[in-house]
């Protein structure tokens, strides 16, 4: 199990696009960048639907429940905020509700050798600090692999 | 599509290379200086024949500060050293990579506004941390990667390759072939950092891992250095010294990427795909034709998607293509035949593009490959910066 409590983690900082996504996180909630026209998610928020070019953009909450789209095992110790937790899994994960949009993140709460391609994983809310709080993801309840 | 108008029609002469080192023991200037001049000693040229200016300056060093003559080498900063008395045309590329330098240098010569285009990659390496990240904040893109541990390139292929090798149930020891066949052609290439130090297969399998799946020797090393090369029209190439490599076509990735969203194969396939087909359209050829090709290799799995997305074999078996032999100097596809990145330490993808015009003219000496007549370039990562080459023995 990766030791994070070491880490001083670099905190985001939100900008005009993103603010809504930090700010529903702070109040325990995932929502996403969401196309009015065409209904597709997308993420990180952009100016445009990057499908539809539409400008008509909300946030609207999704279940945080998905599949590990893909991840990397990070060993390296070049950057020292992260240098504690080596190695460590930062993975990259496809919500259910909102397919095409990744989003990274870390595996918490496992080994870093259980981050598979397509293992299931929920939300969680780690607090950085009282204006942001990371969506980070766990194993989910009954995790097995897809073939998605 | 019908072929390119422009087809074979502009060439690349002479090439030039600084002394390639670890650190930065001379000001980056002095390396792009040696490689200028050496191009254009090589193609029979003055210093005053040179007419247009052309480069990507980007330092892929994050964290580090970008000063002109120290850590990169601008445009400006070559006028400044060459003044050169009939300079007409200059141009800094900031997208494309420098694919993208060459690719603008080509189309001011077509144009005709100037006559002999100089084009350089200086690359440096900064004391301390290649990706010196210290940083609390994490602002733009980076909100939604860096609060992960997502640092420097390495990590952002990385999480794609797991993506591949996963679904494609392939086993990343079989990339061991690609680096030691590349260091072995390293050793044929006198100016490459590698140049005189083996790589065994123990050594890859007992190198320490970077990012998981890329173990050390999956990874180009940093280092202090400069290539660069002159380029003109066919016609006037003619009468220089060296053979000219005819440019019979190149091509850019067209699909768009959304910054901060990583791990994305598609977006390496999709873009490798788009440049490639440019390339082949204009060109009138197709992988099948290919007698040599140079596949950017900053990370080895860029040669991977590289090989599938441009069409030399099928998604999912690229793993498998460069196994018993292919790609060796005598195999049926010779792949990155100067050591690549893997093997000359990290000048990105300008010296891809100069051995893909040394094997299409017969000028790679100790490593020259028989019968080109169509070499094929991959210049960058397939993805955002990638931009795809085809390079004549004749003016087809």
């Amino acid at each position: 199990m990766s030791d994070w409590s070491q880490v001083t983690r670099p905190v985001p900082v939100p900008n005009e696009w993103t603010r809504p996504f930090w700010e529903a996180a702070r109040r325990g909630s995932l929502e996403l960048q969401r196309c009015q026209s065409c209904h597709s998610f997308q993420h990180p928020p952009y100016a445009t639907c990057v499908k539809c070019v539409s400008v008509d953009l909300k946030f609207e909450a999704v279940r945080g429940v998905g599949s590990i789209y893909a991840y990397t095992i990070m060993y390296h110790t070049g950057d020292r905020r992260f240098a504690p937790a080596v190695p460590y899994a930062s993975i990259i994960v496809e919500l259910d509700d909102a397919p095409g949009a990744l989003m990274a993140g870390n595996l918490l709460g496992a080994p870093y050798t259980e981050a598979k391609v397509g293992r299931r994983v929920e939300v969680v809310f780690e607090k950085l600090n009282d204006d942001i709080t990371l969506p980070q993801f766990k194993l989910a309840a009954s995790s097995t692999a897809t073939t998605g | 599509m019908p072929k390119w108008e422009n087809r074979c029609k502009i060439a690349l002469s002479g090439v030039g290379y600084s002394k390639v080192t670890r650190s930065a023991d001379v000001p980056l200037a002095a390396h792009a200086l040696e490689a200028v001049r050496g191009a254009v000693a090589a193609s029979g040229l003055e210093m005053g024949d040179i007419d247009g200016l052309s480069t990507y300056p980007e330092l892929p060093a994050t964290g580090h500060a970008e000063v002109d003559g120290i850590s990169i080498v601008s445009v400006n900063c070559m006028m400044a050293m060459l003044k050169l008395p009939n300079l007409t045309w200059h141009m800094q590329v900031g997208s494309n990579n420098i694919g993208g330098a060459v690719q603008q240098a080509a189309n001011a010569l077509l144009a005709g506004v100037c006559k002999y285009a100089v084009v350089w990659r200086a690359m440096h390496n900064p004391k301390g941390t290649y990706q010196n990240l210290p940083g609390a904040q994490a602002a733009g893109a980076s909100q939604f990667t860096g609060p992960f541990g997502f640092g420097g390139p390495g990590q952002h292929m990385a999480v794609a390759y797991t993506r591949y090798l996963e679904r494609h149930n392939q086993a990343r020891e079989k990339m061991v072939t690609l680096a030691l066949t590349q260091r072995q052609h390293t050793q044929h290439n006198p100016h490459a950092f590698f140049y005189g130090t083996p790589l065994t297969r123990e050594d890859y399998f007992n190198a320490r891992m970077v990012a998981y799946p890329f173990c050390l020797y999956d990874c180009d090393i940093p280092v202090q250095g400069a290539v660069a090369v002159v380029l003109t029209t066919a016609e006037r190439a003619r009468d220089l010294q060296p053979k000219p490599a005819y440019l019979a076509g190149y091509g850019q990735r067209l699909h768009f990427e959304v910054a901060g969203r990583i791990g994305s194969l598609a977006d390496y396939m999709e873009g490798g795909a788009s440049s490639a087909k440019l390339t082949w359209e204009r060109s009138g050829f197709s992988p099948k034709d290919v007698d040599v090709a140079q596949i950017y290799d900053g990370f080895s799995a860029s040669v991977i998607y590289g090989l599938e997305s441009y069409g030399f074999c099928k998604r999912g078996e690229a793993l498998d293509f460069i196994q018993g032999g292919r790609i060796g100097l005598d195999g049926e596809l010779p792949l990155n035949t100067f050591g690549g990145s893997l093997g000359t330490g990290r000048i990105h993808g300008l010296w891809h593009i100069i051995e893909g015009a040394l094997q299409a003219s017969g000028r790679a000496g100790a490593r020259q490959i028989k019968d080109v007549n169509v070499s094929f370039v991959g210049a960058s990562a397939p993805i955002v910066t990638g931009t795809t080459f085809i390079f004549t023995r004749e003016p087809y």
